[in-house]
């Protein structure tokens, strides 16, 4: 007897175990061929003692990341995304934005075939406008770097995209959107350095108990 | 020559960005031919690729300004590579940082011991490899259980959807607050702490995102749809430029925490 066909929702599984694993021997190259060219091995008890604090950090929030980003970027976007990086920034927004565009909804094979072109194309873009700024630019980069209009410019990135983004979603989920506002700006007054990476886990659980809470009581449909 | 731009850490980016070029043309290919068995229109395809790209400008050209701060002290190449990959604007910062802490050293100054600078790209590479470690064991898991739960009923898979708004709405408040009343760390290289500025641009990215697809649903402009977004985020950050040249230093430097 045949085995039966494997669906694409499978295949993508099985592409994404393959280039996720082999990204990691990839990645763990790179420190192993730098010590091993220079010969330059650091102490294992000086680079333990560095992880110590990024791995807590990192660890616990990249175990977050994956549990909320998986159902918004879909299989292939997840395999795609979390090996490009840069998901919250970008990655994630462009996703749902294409998504939103292309009128389909992030748990449907529609969705997945959407976000996985938008974070494929958004990787490619940003791996081409950072090879050809830093091949290209180099021999400026000190002056560009202390230019007051570049720097004024990019300083605002982040209000200017979450801005953006906030606009559109906001409109259509104010009642959603009000609770977690305003509860991430309570925190920062009493913690204004508190990073993002934090500040987002308190800003999701917030939205999402409110709205499931909304939800219950018919507030929104 | 400096072993932080060698030709040998030349070839190694062009490894690693390699890989992650194959790997995204791969998915691309896949998921194009399967949107086409779904009958996916072609225009909605093209149009995605190129919103996407436009959307994609503005982040990776601040990506880009990241990798310039950091190669003072990493050199051009190793933060090149970190934020082509896996990494993100604030980690690979705060790690570096971190790494260097402990090492000793500081992010404000040129590395110029090999061994410290192999130290720091072990603590990079290992910090941040868990996410993609995760990927493979959790991904299927976490999509079936949700499917299940949002294709259970009509109900459900309102509530699925709702929750998903909220969860990316949560993401998305965190960095608003952060721009209306955030502070950088003490020790951060970045100083970007919110005021007047981030405010300004804020409340003008919102106006212009709203203008903008008012605009294009009253005039039935669909193939502008994916132009409104990066349009209002260039057209934010133009006004942040007009501000800063227009308006008094204090004014326009003015902060929460300053």
């Amino acid at each position: 007897m045949s085995k039966p066909k494997k669906s694409y929702m499978d295949k993508v599984h099985i592409w994404g175990k393959i280039w996720s694993f082999t990204a990691l021997a990839v990645f763990l190259m790179l420190p192993v061929s730098i010590s091993a060219y220079n010969n330059a091995w650091p102490a294992a008890s000086v680079v333990f003692s560095a992880l110590k604090s990024i791995i807590l950090i990192y660890w616990t929030s990249s175990i977050v990341e994956v549990i909320t980003y998986t159902p918004m970027l879909g299989a292939g976007g997840t395999y795609l995304g979390f090996v490009t990086g840069n998901i919250t920034n970008l990655k994630l927004p462009c996703s749902l934005t294409a998504m939103e565009n292309a009128k389909v909804k992030a748990n449907s094979e529609e969705g997945e075939v959407i976000s996985t072109i938008a974070i494929g194309v958004s990787s490619i873009v940003t791996t081409v406008i950072i090879a050809a700024g830093v091949l290209l630019l180099s021999p400026v980069l000190p002056k560009l770097n202390s230019s007051t209009v570049f720097k004024a410019a990019f300083d605002q990135v982040l209000p200017a995209l979450f801005g953006a983004l906030g606009a559109s979603y906001l409109k259509k989920h104010w009642r959603i959107a009000i609770l977690p506002v305003v509860v991430g700006c309570v925190v920062l007054l009493f913690s204004p350095e508190m990073g993002v990476g934090t500040l987002i886990f308190i800003t999701i659980v917030t939205s999402v108990l409110g709205a499931f809470a909304m939800f219950k009581l018919n507030w929104i449909k | 020559m400096d072993f932080k731009e060698n030709a040998f850490m030349y070839i190694l980016a062009f490894v690693v960005i390699g890989f992650v070029v194959a790997e995204s043309v791969f998915f691309i290919v896949k998921a194009w031919k399967r949107a086409k068995e779904l009958g996916i229109k072609k225009e909605t395809l093209t149009q995605t690729v190129t919103s996407s790209a436009l959307f994609t400008i503005a982040p990776a050209i601040a990506i880009f300004a990241t990798v310039i701060i950091l190669a003072s002290s990493l050199g051009i190449v190793l933060p090149w590579i970190r934020l082509s990959v896996v990494g993100n604007l604030a980690y690979e910062t705060v790690a570096a940082q971190t790494a260097l802490d402990a090492l000793g050293g500081s992010i404000a100054t040129e590395i110029t011991d090999p061994v410290q600078f192999s130290a720091v790209v072990w603590v990079m590479t290992i910090g941040v490899a868990f996410g993609i470690f995760l990927v493979p064991f959790l991904c299927k898991k976490i999509l079936n259980k949700v499917g299940k739960v949002v294709h259970k009923n009509e109900k459900a898979s309102r509530l699925g959807d709702i929750i998903s708004a909220a969860a990316f709405i949560g993401i998305i408040a965190a960095f608003i607050a952060r721009e209306i009343n955030g502070k950088s760390p003490a020790n951060s290289k970045i100083v970007d702490n919110a005021g007047f500025l981030s405010i300004a641009t804020l409340i003008t990215s919102v106006i212009l995102t709203l203008v903008l697809e008012t605009l294009a649903k009253k005039f039935n402009w669909s193939k502008f749809e994916p132009f409104v977004m990066p349009i209002s985020m260039f057209g934010a950050m133009g006004v942040a430029v007009l501000l800063t040249k227009t308006l008094p230093a204090d004014i326009v430097q003015w902060t929460w925490w300053s």
